[in-house]
C-alpha cells in the first residue's frame, strides 16, 4: 500500500549503500597495496639483490644491477646518494624529493624548538645501504603506475565501476520519473480544472495504482466530481430560485391587469408595473451574475466577434429609435474579423450592457463610437460616449456590483440595476479578457475591452 | 387588415380554445379571467403528462407551455407534441435563460415570452398567431421556387415532391421569403408576418427560426436555394440557378 514510501526509501538506501561500498572497497584496496609495497620492501628480494650487488662490486655493481632490472619489473627503484642524486642520474620523482625534505625538516624542527625528544624516532626509517667506501645509499621504491591507474587498468574492476554507475543512474532516474510523472499529470489536470474544464479527471492508469499516488488520484477525482456536482447544483439552484421568485411576480402582473380593467388606469398601477419589471430584471441579473462562474469551459464555442458585435450594435440602435434615448447614434467601425472562443450569450449580454450604458449616458443627439481592432494576440473593442464621464476616483469602482456613481444615485429611476457593468466585467474575465474604463480627454467615457484571439486551427 | 381580423374573430360564434400547461394554478386561473373578454377560452393543466393527454382531444388551437414543469419538462412535452402535431406553441421561459429559449424555438415552438410577462403582451401574441393561422388559410395561392413548393391551403411544404415538416412560423417565414426571391425581406416584416408582432431589440426569435428552417431545407435536399443574412437589414432567399 505504501509502496511509494518503500520505493523512495529503498532507492536512496541502495544508492547510498553502493556509494559507501565502492568508496570503502576502493580505499581499503588502495591502503592495502601501499602497505604491502612498503612493509614488505625491506625484506624483499629487491633490497637483498641491491645489497648483494653493492657488496660484491661497489657502486658500479649497484649501477649495473639497477640498469639490468627488467622493464616489466613492477616497481621503479631509485638509489640516491648522500647528495640526494640518483646514482643513474635519473630525475628523482617529486614525491620522493618531498618525502626526504619532510623527513629532514621534521628533524630540524625538533631541534629548533630545543625540545628534541631523544626517544622519538621516525616511524619508518628509509632503507639505506652502506657501500664499501662508506658511502650511504638510500633506496626508494615507487610503484610503476599510480595505484589508481593500476587499479583502473584491471578491466573487470573498470567494468564493475561502470556497472555501478549505470545501475545507480538508472535507479535514480526511475525514482525521479516515478515521482515527477504523476506530479505532472496532476498538474495538467489541476490547470485544466482551474481553466473551467470541470469534467477533467486523471486517467485510470493513475487511479488503479496501488500506492499513495493511486490514493491521491482517487481523491483528486472524487474532489473533481464534487466540484462538478456543486457547480451543477448551483445552476439548478439558481433556476429554482429564479422560478420561485418569478412566479409571484407573474401573478402580480396578471392581477395588476385585472385590477386595471376593473378600476381604469391609475398612476399607481404604472408605478407598480415599473417596480415589478425592475424587480424582475434585478432577479435576472443577479442570477446571471452568479451563474457566470459555473459555466463549464468545455461548452465554449468559436465566436466571430465582428458579427456578434454588429448584432449588439444593431439591437442598441433599434432601442435608440424606439425608446426614450433621443437621437443617440451608434457608429460602428471594424477593420478586423477576429475569432474568439467562449459563450456567445454571455459575451453578447456583456457587450450589450456596456453599450447600453454608453447610450444611456449620452446627451441628446450625441453619438457613441464602437471600434473593433486587433492588438497583437488580442481583439480590442473600444466604446466611447460623449456623456459627462465618471469622476476619476470612481473609475476604479465602476465595475463593482451595485456600484452607482453619485449622479446616478440622485436619479435612480433613470438607471438600471447597478449590475450591468459588473456582469460585463465578470463575463469578460471569464473569457480571459480585460475591461478598463477611462475618461476621454474631451469629455465622455471610454471603455476598452480586450479578448484573447482564438488561435487559428488549420 | 387588423380590423378585418377582429371582425373575423368577433363573428366567430365559438371562442378559441387555448391550453396552458403551467404548474402555477393561480396564475392559470387569473389568466383565464384575463383572456375571457378577448374570446379566448383558456384551459389550465398543471403538468406535462396531463397536458399531453388534453392535447389528444384535438380541440385546442394554441398551446401555452411553461418550460419549468414538475415531472416531464416543457421541452419534452414540446418534443413529443411535435412528433405528430403542428399546433402553434408559445413557450414561457425564465428571462435571461437564452438556452431554454433557443432550444425551445429549435424544438419547434412558434414564439416565446419571458416570465413574468405582461399579460396584455401574451394576449397580443396569442391573437397574432391565431390571426396568422386564419389569414394564411384564406390566402391560398400556392407558390413554388426551384425545389421548394408551398401550398398554403393545406399548409404543406414539399422539397422535390417530398413532404417537409415545418412549424407554422417556419412555414410563414419561408412563404414570405418565397414571394420575393432574391430580395431582402426586413426582420421587421418577417416578424410581422410570421409572429404577428413588431421586431423588438434583443429579440432573436426570427434568427433562430431562420436557422432551423435552413437546417430543415438542407436536410430535405433543397441545396440550390439558400437563405442569406443581410446583416442589420434582414434575410433573402437566393434562388437556385
Amino acid at each position: 500500500m505504501r509502496s511509494l514510501l518503500v520505493r523512495i526509501f529503498l532507492s536512496f538506501w541502495l544508492i547510498i549503500a553502493i556509494s559507501i561500498g565502492l568508496a570503502a572497497g576502493g580505499g581499503y584496496y588502495y591502503a592495502e597495496r601501499m602497505r604491502q609495497a612498503f612493509e614488505n620492501f625491506e625484506i624483499s628480494d629487491t633490497v637483498i639483490a641491491a645489497s648483494n650487488a653493492l657488496e660484491s662490486s661497489g657502486r658500479p655493481g649497484l649501477e649495473a644491477w639497477l640498469g639490468d632490472l627488467p622493464s616489466n619489473y613492477p616497481v621503479n627503484v631509485f638509489v640516491l646518494d648522500r647528495q640526494g642524486k640518483d646514482v643513474l642520474g635519473r630525475t628523482v620523482p617529486g614525491r620522493i624529493e618531498r618525502a626526504i625534505r619532510r623527513f629532514d625538516q621534521r628533524r630540524d624542527s625538533h631541534r629548533e624548538h630545543g625540545r628534541e625528544r631523544r626517544n622519538l624516532r621516525p616511524a619508518r626509517p628509509l632503507t639505506q645501504l652502506v657501500g664499501p667506501d662508506d658511502e650511504l645509499y638510500t633506496l626508494f621504491v615507487v610503484p610503476k603506475y599510480s595505484v589508481y591507474g593500476e587499479w583502473v587498468r584491471e578491466q573487470t574492476r573498470m567494468l564493475l565501476l561502470l556497472l555501478a554507475l549505470m545501475v545507480s543512474a538508472i535507479v535514480s532516474y526511475a525514482l525521479a520519473r516515478a515521482i515527477t510523472r504523476p506530479v505532472h499529470k496532476f498538474r495538467e489536470a489541476t490547470v485544466s480544472i482551474a481553466e473551467g474544464h470541470l469534467n477533467t479527471r486523471v486517467s485510470d492508469s493513475m487511479t488503479q495504482r496501488k500506492d499513495e499516488i493511486g490514493l491521491l488520484a482517487q481523491d483528486f477525482n472524487s474532489m473533481a466530481d464534487k466540484l462538478q456536482r456543486s457547480a451543477q447544483q448551483q445552476v439548478e439552484l439558481s433556476r429554482n430560485i429564479s422560478h420561485e421568485l418569478r412566479s409571484p411576480l407573474a401573478r402580480l402582473r396578471v392581477a395588476l391587469e385585472l385590477a386595471r380593467r376593473q378600476t381604469g388606469d391609475l398612476a399607481e398601477f404604472v408605478r407598480i408595473e415599473t417596480e415589478a419589471e425592475r424587480l424582475d430584471s434585478l432577479i435576472g441579473q443577479i442570477l446571471s451574475y452568479s451563474r457566470l462562474e459555473t459555466r463549464d469551459q468545455d461548452e465554449s464555442t468559436p465566436i466571430k466577434l465582428a458579427e456578434l458585435l454588429a448584432e449588439v450594435v444593431e439591437d442598441v440602435r433599434f432601442e435608440c429609435r424606439s425608446e426614450g434615448v433621443q437621437g443617440v447614434t451608434v457608429d460602428f467601425n471594424q477593420d478586423q474579423e477576429p475569432l474568439v472562443s467562449g459563450f456567445a450569450g454571455e459575451l453578447t449580454s456583456a457587450l450589450e450592457n456596456v453599450l447600453r450604458n454608453a447610450v444611456h449616458h449620452s446627451p441628446k443627439g450625441g453619438s457613441v463610437t464602437v471600434e473593433l481592432s486587433s492588438v497583437g494576440e488580442q481583439a480590442r473593442i473600444t466604446i466611447e460616449d460623449q456623456g459627462t464621464g465618471v469622476a476619476d476616483e470612481e473609475l476604479a469602482n465602476m465595475f463593482e456590483p451595485f456600484f452607482r456613481t453619485r449622479s446616478a444615485l440622485a436619479t435612480p429611476e433613470l438607471h438600471g440595476t447597478g449590475l450591468g457593468l459588473a456582469i460585463a466585467k465578470r463575463a469578460i474575465e471569464k473569457h480571459s479578457g480585460t475591461i478598463r474604463a477611462s475618461n476621454r480627454a474631451n469629455g465622455g467615457l471610454r471603455i476598452e475591452i480586450e479578448l484573447p484571439v482564438r488561435p487559428a486551427v488549420d | 387588415m387588423t380590423h378585418d381580423v377582429f371582425e373575423l374573430m368577433n363573428n366567430a360564434t365559438r371562442p378559441a380554445n387555448i391550453l396552458i400547461v403551467d404548474d402555477d394554478q393561480e396564475l392559470g386561473e387569473m389568466l383565464r379571467d384575463f383572456l375571457a373578454p378577448d374570446h379566448l377560452k383558456l384551459t389550465a393543466c398543471l403538468n406535462g403528462e396531463d397536458g399531453l393527454k388534453e392535447l389528444q382531444s384535438g380541440k385546442f388551437e394554441l398551446l401555452i407551455l411553461d418550460i419549468m414543469l414538475p415531472g416531464i419538462s416543457g421541452l419534452d412535452v414540446l418534443k413529443k407534441l411535435r412528433q405528430s402535431n403542428d399546433l402553434p406553441v408559445i413557450m414561457l421561459t425564465a428571462r435571461g435563460d437564452d438556452i431554454d429559449r433557443i432550444i425551445g424555438l429549435e424544438f419547434g415552438a412558434d414564439d416565446y415570452l419571458a416570465k413574468p410577462f405582461n399579460p396584455r403582451e401574451l394576449a397580443a401574441r396569442i391573437k397574432a398567431i391565431l390571426r396568422r393561422t386564419k389569414q394564411s388559410s384564406r390566402r391560398s395561392e400556392s407558390c413554388e421556387l426551384g425545389d421548394i413548393a408551398l401550398d398554403p391551403r393545406t399548409r404543406r411544404a414539399t422539397v422535390n415532391g417530398e413532404p417537409l415538416r415545418l412549424t407554422g412560423t417556419e412555414f410563414e417565414i419561408l412563404r414570405c421569403l418565397l414571394e420575393t426571391p432574391g430580395e431582402v425581406v426586413s426582420k421587421d416584416k418577417l416578424n410581422e408576418r410570421a409572429l404577428g408582432r413588431r421586431f423588438m431589440p434583443y429579440d432573436r426569435s426570427i434568427d433562430t427560426h431562420i436557422s432551423n428552417l435552413r437546417g430543415k431545407l438542407e436536410r430535405a435536399g433543397a441545396i440550390n436555394e439558400t437563405i442569406q443574412n443581410q446583416r442589420g437589414v434582414g434575410y433573402l432567399l437566393i434562388p437556385g440557378i
